[in-house]
């Protein structure tokens, strides 16, 4: 496959990416199982956009794993605040 | 490496390279940082708020917010393929996919202004609740992002056109492009924080 052939074909996988977390936003009340699907969506297409659309895949080491955890400690986030907001809460508390 | 090169991805960044200069990095990593204390400010406020942050999005146009996300997307795309464009030296198809990704900044620039019109006729301004606080002050943030980031769009087109960049030596659309990139992952982040989890 060409790098303009896979660059087209990502576009569309974000695009149905983007699709299908709206209509799972739309269709489900606010549930476990949908925020696991929210937190996975923006990991993977936080991964496609620093991999191919910046080029980091086959560049800079270095920066390329700072900008994947990026994408790895956001989705955590949402999972954790989702999960045990009470404590995160507390240890926000001044 | 043949094999790498029949597939076209010979004019990709050398591993270890770093894609644009050192400069842009250092923007897009202060950039970044920024929009991750946004995050954590929403992260924060949420957990001590439940019950805005619940009903929060509900009040929001969820159309607006994914229309706007396509658009930032297909944005990035147009950026994408107008750097390959200018590695096969078509100057002028460069010049078009800017073209069409600055399009899309100036359409998500008006769909963000009739939102925040319908806001208002809805009552929602930034002293509704902390929700909307939050809210206003991330998506204004990066509303200001796309708008310079589209004149700079246009300045990249002005020295593709003018002849500036050339096949071997155009790191100022690689580092336009870059930036270009990292407002396309804030809005990624921001549209599912504000606009779709409860």
């Amino acid at each position: 496959m060409t790098h303009i052939k896979i660059i087209n074909y990502l576009w569309l996988l974000l695009i149905a990416l983007t699709l299908f977390s709206a209509y799972m936003a739309e269709q489900s009340e606010s549930g476990l199982n949908s925020i696991v699907i929210m937190a996975l969506v923006l990991a993977i297409k936080g991964r496609i956009i620093v991999d191919h659309f910046m080029e980091l895949k086959r560049s800079h080491k270095f920066l390329r794993t700072l900008m994947h955890v990026y994408f790895y400690v956001i989705p955590a986030l949402i999972l954790v605040v989702y999960l045990f907001p009470t404590h995160i809460a507390k240890w926000t508390t001044l | 490496m043949t094999a790498i090169v029949r597939q076209g991805f010979h004019f990709l960044p050398k591993a270890r390279d770093i894609p644009g200069s050192f400069a842009i990095w250092a923007a897009i990593l202060a950039e970044m940082t920024e929009f991750a204390v946004m995050f954590i400010v929403y992260f924060a406020a949420k957990v001590h708020n439940p019950e805005l942050f619940y009903d929060g999005p509900t009040r929001l146009s969820t159309s607006a917010g994914t229309a706007n996300t396509l658009i930032m997307l297909t944005s990035s795309f147009f950026v994408v393929r107008a750097v390959m464009a200018m590695r096969e030296n078509q100057l002028k198809k460069c010049s078009q996919w800017l073209w069409g990704a600055v399009f899309c900044g100036v359409l998500y620039l008006v769909i963000k202004y009739f939102e925040y019109q319908w806001n208002t006729a809805q009552g929602l301004n930034t002293e509704t609740n902390i929700f909307y606080g939050v809210y206003y002050y991330v998506t204004f943030n990066h509303f200001l992002h796309v708008g310079w980031g589209s004149v700079a769009i246009v300045w990249v087109i002005y020295r593709v056109n003018t002849g500036i960049y050339t096949k071997d030596d155009h790191e100022g659309l690689i580092n336009i492009a870059l930036y270009w990139h990292m407002i396309d992952l804030a809005w990624i982040t921001i549209f599912p924080l504000l606009y779709v989890i409860r």
